[in-house]
């Protein structure tokens, strides 16, 4: 016969590991079943030539990576990502910051001013992308047709698929969503910036200037931190803003790398090669996105 | 304060000049409200124009020609049965990790984190194919159960195709809705996780002590109380998944009948392709949003925060 207290702590165990199933398991199931297991899939199709509908891949080993580092298209979609993620970083840890002090600055409507800077980051991607591309359309869109009506009517062309300007519209669409986004962050950060550094400030005779470069800016270091780490990978993750504008248009200027595995693996069947792209990338993003947050970290620890 | 209150009694320029600046900002959005009441020709002759009368033929070509209800009822029923499964699912798994003492709850949040920087573009095919698959036993299995059920196989397909064909079930919509659960899953186990932390623990104990299983201590004294979490969560994830376009349209594809699916492939067809019609379908879908941002904007602001994580 067992000891009674033997049999109960077993008895408590087992009923503990039941109780972590039943509070765990769907969670685990689900997530491993359908974000873990597909990533992992993907990381074994990268060495593989599957089209992404036939049911036996074949393995090619280092073949699509090889392909990789000759692919043009990939090099292109590469500097044009950059090109978005520098803008768009730039954007969104600076501009976003200085408005941020400004709107703190409200004594009255505060709330109407701040919900319209907030608000189109509530749309749909497709409503503000639709938006957009009205306002550059070439012939019904309204900036041309305001261009027109003040005599400017030589500069007016098409915002969205002009060669020189095709950047800057995807990069307008994505700042102007995500504007409301990264001010509020930094409007959080500075509430919490304790009013008597205000005064002693004040005090010591700063103006407005001095008070930002003294006061708010180093205080609003760890949101600078996280707001351009968020809009790296905002910028690195670009795609479907892609999709449902420009979609790589004119020529092959706008794919993004988001973009160009969409179009390598739904649009073209090249899976085993959208795969090998998909992994080159996000290990390039983590490890960026791990050294910038560490970097400006310690900078942080340092001021 | 000192240094905000010495100014208050001037007239408010300031904030004038920034009110002018947000309406300018926003002017893309009373474009589109503008010009919605608007026939095609008046858009095009000038789209700054306040609306001549009421012209709401693009808001009845919506409800007409485009059957938008239909999808708007189908995205609702989307969002709330996803809701269901993540605000039921996340804090059991959150607790369970957080709370009790399991052998394996450090490592399984981080196998959860770790699903936070994983982007769409990686899984999207590979769980296509993981979906197909599954779709296709189950079909198998149907093959087999549907005779017994009286129903044999016609034009349709086998027996399996046919019971599914009957029925009117697809099985991309509960595709769509595994993913959207467990896409969820890692950011609402995160929250719920934080959440927790500032729950006192002397709660549980005394419901332990009450002799109350881990199960049910879960459900009568923390799940109650993790009430402002789950605000944040049915927030954040209802406005994503009602204005999610992509996911819906790679998962189920195009003829998803789903909001925003319906306006994509619909307005961008080049023969009702109408800028009056567009800017109505953009208002209508965006309306219930907006609608509850103005009504509760604090919360919803707090709510979408909780995605600086993702």
């Amino acid at each position: 016969m067992n000891h009674p207290a033997r049999t109960h702590a077993r008895e408590r165990m087992w009923r503990e590991f039941l109780a972590s199933l039943v509070l765990c398991g769907p969670a685990v199931a689900l997530y491993a079943g359908f974000i873990v297991l597909p990533a992992l899939m993907g990381f074994g199709y990268s060495f593989t030539n599957w089209t992404g509908w036939t049911d036996n891949p074949g393995f090619v080993g280092l073949a699509n990576f090889r392909e990789l580092a000759a692919d043009t298209m990939f090099r292109s979609s590469v500097r044009f990502t950059l090109f978005e993620t520098v803008l768009l970083t730039l954007f969104f840890t600076f501009a976003t910051m200085f408005l941020a002090v400004l709107l703190d600055k409200l004594r009255v409507m505060k709330g109407l001013v701040r919900g319209m800077f907030f608000y189109p980051y509530i749309l749909s991607i497709l409503v503000s992308a639709l938006l957009f591309r009205y306002l550059a359309n070439y012939r019904e869109g309204a900036i041309n047709i305001l261009l027109e009506a003040i005599h400017l009517d030589a500069l007016a062309q098409n915002w969205m698929l002009a060669r020189e300007w095709a950047p800057y519209f995807v990069f307008a669409l994505v700042a102007w969503s995500g504007l409301g986004f990264f001010t509020t962050l930094y409007l959080a950060n500075l509430q919490t910036i304790p009013t008597d550094l205000y005064e002693a400030a004040r005090i010591d005779g700063a103006g407005p200037l001095k008070v930002f470069t003294h006061v708010q800016f180093p205080m609003l270091l760890p949101t600078i931190t996280t707001n351009s780490v968020l809009a790296l990978i905002t910028g690195i993750n670009l795609f479907p803003q892609i999709v449902v504008t420009t979609q790589g248009a004119p020529g092959y200027d706008t794919f993004t790398i988001g973009y160009y595995i969409y179009h390598l693996g739904v649009l073209n069947n090249r899976q085993g090669y959208a795969a090998a792209v998909s992994f080159v990338t996000f290990t390039a993003l983590v490890a960026v996105a791990a050294v910038q947050a560490s970097l400006l970290r310690r900078r942080q620890v340092a001021l | 304060m000192i240094t905000r209150n010495d100014s208050k009694r001037r007239w408010p320029l300031f904030e004038i000049a920034m009110l002018l600046l947000g309406i300018l900002f926003v002017s893309p959005c009373l474009l589109a409200v503008i010009n919605s009441l608007k026939p095609l020709p008046a858009i095009r002759e000038n789209p700054f124009a306040p609306p001549n009368g009421l012209y709401l033929d693009s808001y009845r070509f919506l409800f007409t020609k485009a059957r938008l209800a239909g999808p708007m009822v189908n995205s609702l029923i989307m969002c709330i049965v996803v809701i269901l499964a993540l605000i039921t699912t996340a804090p059991m798994a959150a607790y369970s990790m957080t709370r009790r003492r399991m052998a394996s709850g450090k490592f399984l949040r981080l196998f959860f984190l770790a699903g936070l920087t994983i982007p769409f573009q990686i899984i999207m095919v590979p769980l296509l194919k993981e979906f197909k698959t599954i779709g296709a036993a189950s079909i198998s299995v149907l093959d087999r159960v549907a005779p017994a059920a009286g129903v044999h196989a016609t034009t349709y397909g086998t027996a399996g195709e046919t019971l599914l064909a009957q029925s009117g079930a697809d099985f991309s919509y509960f595709a769509l809705w595994v993913h959207y659960v467990s896409w969820g899953l890692p950011l609402c186990i995160f929250i719920y996780s934080g959440f927790m932390s500032t729950i006192p623990k002397e709660m549980e104990e005394s419901a332990a002590l009450d002799g109350c299983g881990s199960v049910s201590t879960f459900w009568r004294i923390i799940f109650p109380l993790l009430v402002p979490c789950t605000i944040t969560v049915i927030i954040f994830w209802g406005l994503w998944i009602w204005n999610d376009f992509m996911q819906a349209f790679i998962i189920v594809g195009p003829r998803a009948q789903l909001v925003f699916v319906q306006l994509y492939t619909f307005l961008t067809d080049k023969y009702v392709k109408n800028w009056s019609n567009i800017f109505a379908g953009t208002v209508v879908l965006s309306l219930p949003v907006t609608v509850l941002y103005l009504l509760m904007q604090r919360r919803f602001i707090k709510g979408l925060m909780a995605g600086a994580l993702k």
